[in-house]
């Protein structure tokens, strides 16, 4: 047996040997990218693990403020260090600084050399001759990355600057144990807390517990005695937590390799089944000489096989190859925007290649499964007789009508289920149910469709055409199955991109009214800066500040951004696009805003009174409203510079929004000039900003167009093959009509106007699945996944048009096909006997 | 080699039986004519016989054990065809993406013969129907009575007890037809089978050692 399947892949191989290749470039493309993904991702995730464990060491439980700009007590640290569960605690101070101009600010890190050593040794400067606690001595150390990017070397003099703070110190040495990519400082703690504060308390304690400590049970009794603005975390948050940050970013490239691979699969199908029917003959002759059922159906199963394991075979190795170049090129982000732009190795396991693998050949299969079905249940002695014989009849049966009210409604619901582990799953699903609508609902339009035209007065080319169809239901069904998918991920996808382009288009016009934005990134501006703009003489109008720190909410997602704003508290809206009501907070409260991602995740509702960590302890505010962020997905609360003072916060500006005086704009840049060569700061206009994110956005989407146009042509491409397949079969009729009378040009003119009608009956279910998913990824995906909310905004001039331009190409598809079944001679196909 | 008993079959639809109560026996070495008029029911008995189609009543016997197809299950059904049956068809059937000695070799890879005696036997048998030389060669550069040879050769590789044969000579030149039907006969007699051809063709039926005609009243 195996024998004689061997004999039949290879002449399969051999007589079909574009479409064969295609299917498996298609299997290929699909497991290229979505093992390219993961390959990236993974890497990516050790990259910034790795890097994080430089900085935090390898303790067992870490604790640390809210809120950024709160720290631990000394109190709390010299408590902990006193149970004897704790073998070390390392305080660390943690901060931002300057060195010269530079415009990225560095971390500065002061830690204590002895707890350190323990905890931390990564962070250990290299020792040569010094011991102790005069290692430091007033004096800083560099990683070696940093070092190269300043161009200095250990010994060198240099000024380190905070907001309009400078201090001279000495680069004594280098950081043998960090990466590459690591640009780091690393001070003594207590020279650091000198300088930057705070006086009582540290960022962050790093704790290192006793081997035989019980460390759930540690941690737990610790975190109940500690006050609520402190949190104590565990190794295994912080890996949560990276993981969190780009999770559904990832779930959402991994779904788009999958659509990638189901269009494999589909071509699979096509293939197959017009192999089938093509050898429908053959396979009965077989049955006939004793090749049983099951092995007729194992056959073309193991041709699904032999198209699937070269194809995931090849598919790893371009998936490698990709990760490679994408790395190289663009570094770990994926166009995400969540990791640094590093390079990190690429390093591929076994598990997940081989299930890549097993992915790419489960695909195969699934396309094969039901042209091997048909192929086992093909009658013998009437295949023999006269080929293939098509068992789906055109229509749908009426008592199996039900099923597609069914299926829209299964759809619906899915829809209005929860997200699962933080992912839209049930969205996911929704959208594969109503791509199988779609399919199942090609009968009955295709029924309703030929029904019409067959009742009307046709020239003969076209009468032939329309009754072609009705006795090849099957074959058009796969045809416009192919155009069905394909078109409506793409319009879905247009659709969808569209309406977040357009609403992320509106927000820009209301959260950038100024026409100049000056910031320092994660460092206060200047005191002389901001005193400057307050004299009368400075060209400006207006000026509105605003200050920035992060709030952990929850210690296994990523922080939510807390923005202090220069905003009347009666008239937020003013400057935060409100997406609902806005409530007036009671006067003896302070009051925040909450993004929408924010209420999304953490289910904040207006109205709500809010226990958050400010400014080192637990405050109660009332949540005022919900404002529209596409900028910053985990979450962002707004409050007021005024209510922020009133708590007794420290208001540090570090971005400012400017308002030129009338006529006085190039004075105002020029103003603004000193200021941003002296300290580093950045000045960009509202245009720039907008046209900046504008092309980040459409950067983000252009692997998904570019994977739906691949999408699209393999779409085509399964028109043209079931078409030619389904003409060939046909091919004494046709051949038939030609005796007969029919010249070239008719015959041709009728599968071109098959082609172009099966074409239509696709394109229109297609445009009206593309319109329901699209509203699916709008209103369920994305809030679920990237806790955006939009709306729905149909681009018609796009879609139609590409419905358009496809349907051209379906009739230079056909025309293919029409070539192809009346090249050869009428007499020749009429005298073939096999 | 074949049994026929109380043969009936009728398909849906139909006002009455196509045949009903068929009684019919070839032995080994036998070759047996059927005739019979078009639509009276000859390949439909054909391929009850194979089991290609399902008998409404009666029993075929097959094969020195005489094992009823009719009872038998698909995959024991496809089993014996590979084993106790070769086919002749008129159209020839020869698969054309597969070498001549390929064809040739079907019914040993499906009977599992022992892989080292298929090239031995195909050689041996592309000799007696004259196709010496042949075994590489693809179909389409055959000739309608080389094809007709590649298909005898194929229906008789495998030693079946039983050969079934339709219209074996309808697509020949007469020239080419007298030639194939002597050669089909010769190695029909050499290996000792049963046959049983259905034919139109009087000239055919008197080379058979007995010719039975299928009309609406039964086997005659």
């Amino acid at each position: 047996m195996t024998t004689l399947a061997w004999w039949l892949i290879r002449a399969q191989f051999r007589t079909r040997a574009a479409a064969t290749c295609l299917s498996m470039l298609a299997i290929a493309l699909g497991v290229a990218l979505g093992y390219s993904i993961h390959l990236i991702n993974e890497a990516a995730l050790a990259d910034f693990g790795r890097a994080m464990k430089v900085v935090q060491g390898d303790p067992d439980a870490v604790i640390a403020a809210r809120d950024s700009s709160g720290g631990v007590p000394l109190a709390t640290i010299n408590a902990i260090a006193r149970d004897p569960a704790v073998l070390a605690i390392a305080p660390v101070i943690e901060t931002r600084v300057r060195i010269g101009n530079t415009g990225t600010p560095l971390r500065l890190i002061g830690l204590d050399v002895f707890s350190a050593a323990a905890v931390l040794p990564r962070l250990l400067p290299r020792n040569e001759g010094m011991t102790g606690g005069d290692i430091f001595g007033g004096r800083i150390f560099a990683s070696p990355a940093l070092l190269d990017r300043l161009g200095q070397r250990p010994g060198a003099s240099v000024t380190l600057w905070r907001g309009d703070q400078r201090w001279q110190t000495t680069i004594a040495g280098d950081l043998p144990a960090t990466g590459p990519d690591d640009l780091l400082l690393v001070a003594d703690i207590a020279w650091v807390q000198e300088h930057f504060g705070p006086p009582d308390a540290v960022s962050e304690g790093r704790i290192r517990l006793a081997p035989d400590t019980d460390r759930a049970n540690w941690r737990r009794d610790l975190a109940a005695r500690l006050p609520a603005d402190l949190l104590l975390r565990a190794a295994e948050d912080d890996q949560a937590r990276v993981s969190n940050l780009s999770r559904a970013y990832r779930v959402n490239l991994n779904v788009l390799a999958l659509v990638a691979l189901l269009t494999g699969a589909f071509l699979v199908f096509a293939t197959q089944l017009t192999a089938v029917a093509q050898r429908s003959t053959q396979f009965a002759l077989l049955g006939v000489l004793g090749l049983s059922p099951r092995m007729r159906l194992l056959q073309v199963l193991l041709e699904g096989l032999a198209i699937g394991v070269p194809g995931a075979l090849g598919g790893l190795a371009l998936g490698y190859a990709l990760a490679l170049a994408l790395t190289q090129r663009l570094g770990a982000d994926l166009g995400g925007g969540y990791f640094s732009g590093s390079a990190p190795p690429i390093v591929p396991e076994v598990a997940p290649t081989l299930g890549f693998l097993t992915l790419g050949c489960a695909a195969s299969l699934a396309g094969a499964l039901y042209p091997a079905y048909l192929n086992r249940v093909q009658p013998l002695a009437q295949a023999l007789k006269v080929g293939f014989l098509q068992h789906h009849r055109a229509g749908v049966p009426s008592h199996r009508r039900w099923r597609l009210p069914l299926l829209a409604l299964s759809a619906f619901l899915m829809t209005r289920l929860p997200p699962a582990f933080d992912l839209p799953l049930a969205g996911y699903g929704s959208i594969a149910l109503l791509l199988v609508l779609g399919v199942r609902s090609a009968p009955l339009l295709t029924q309703w469709l030929f029904g019409w035209l067959a009742a009307r007065r046709l020239p003969a080319a076209q009468q032939i055409a329309v009754q072609n169809v009705a006795q090849a239901p099957l074959m058009a069904q796969v045809a416009a199955s192919g155009l069905i998918v394909s078109f409506a991920l793409t319009a879905s996808m247009v659709i969808m991109v569209s309406s977040f382009r357009l609403a992320v288009n509106h927000w820009l016009d209301h959260v950038l009214p100024a026409p100049l934005y000056l910031r320092s990134k994660a460092t206060p501006l200047p005191q002389d800066l901001l005193a400057g703009l307050e004299r009368a003489d400075a060209p400006f109008a207006r000026v509105e500040r605003m200050a920035q720190a992060a709030l952990t909410i929850d210690a296994r997602r990523p922080n939510v951004a807390l923005l202090i704003r220069e905003l009347e508290r009666n008239n937020p809206a003013a400057r935060l696009p409100f997406t609902g009501p806005l409530l007036t907070p009671p006067e003896d409260m302070a009051v925040v805003w909450v993004s929408e991602p924010m209420h999304e995740i953490y289910g904040i509702e207006p109205g709500q009174r809010l226990r958050l960590p400010l400014i080192g302890r637990v405050v109660d505010v009332f949540v005022g409203g919900i404002w529209r962020d596409y900028s910053r997905q985990f979450g962002a609360v707004t409050i007021s510079r005024d209510d922020y003072l009133r708590l007794g916060g420290d208001f540090q500006p570090s971005d400012l929004a400017l308002w030129p005086r009338p006529g006085q704009e190039s004075a105002a840049s020029d103003w603004l000039a000193g200021w941003t060569t002296g300290y580093g700061l950045e000045l960009t206009d509202g245009i720039e900003i907008r046209h900046l994110s504008l092309s980040i956005f459409d950067k983000s989407f252009a692997v998904t167009y570019a994977l739906e146009a691949a999408a699209t042509l393999i779409g085509l491409f399964a028109l043209a093959v079931t078409l030619a397949a389904s003409v060939r079969l046909r091919a004494r009729e046709l051949a038939t009509l030609g005796a007969l009378g029919f010249d070239r040009r008719m015959l041709r003119r009728a599968v071109i106007f098959e082609g172009a009608l099966i074409a239509a009956v696709g394109l229109l279910i297609g445009v009206a699945c593309g319109i329901a998913i699209g509203a699916v990824l709008t209103h369920v995906v994305n809030p679920q996944a990237f806790h955006w909310r939009m709306s729905l905004a149909v681009p018609w001039l796009t879609v139609l048009g590409a419905a358009g331009l496809t349907l051209l190409a379906a009739v230079v598809a056909s025309a293919y096909a029409a070539h192809q079944a009346t090249r050869l001679p009428t007499a020749q196909i009429l005298a073939d006997v096999q | 080699m074949l049994t026929v008993s109380g043969l009936g079959k009728q398909y849906p639809g139909a006002s009455r039986p196509l045949f009903s109560h068929l009684d019919l026996g070839v032995s080994a070495g036998e070759i047996v004519a059927l005739l019979g008029e078009s639509g009276t029911g000859k390949s439909t008995l054909l391929n009850c016989i194979a089991g290609l189609e399902t008998a409404d009543s009666g029993s075929v016997g097959i094969g020195p054990q005489g094992l009823d197809i009719v009872r038998l299950g698909e995959t024991a059904r496809a089993a014996l065809r590979a084993r106790c049956i070769g086919f002749v068809f008129q159209a020839f059937h020869v698969l054309p993406t597969l070498t001549v000695a390929q064809n040739v070799a079907l019914p040993l890879l499906l009977s599992q013969v022992a892989a080292d005696e298929h090239v031995g036997r195909t050689q041996a048998l592309l000799e007696r129907v004259g196709l010496a030389g042949f075994g590489g060669r693809w179909p389409a550069s055959l000739s309608g009575g080389e094809l007709q040879r590649v298909a005898i050769a194929r229906a008789l590789v495998h030693h079946p007890a039983l050969i079934l044969a339709d219209e074996p000579t309808g697509n020949l030149d007469p020239r080419t037809a007298d030639g194939i039907l002597s050669l089909f006969l010769e190695r029909v007699r050499e290996q000792a089978a049963g046959a049983l051809i259905v034919t139109h063709s009087q000239q055919v039926a008197q080379c058979c050692d007995r010719i039975l005609t299928l009309t609406p009243d039964g086997l005659v």
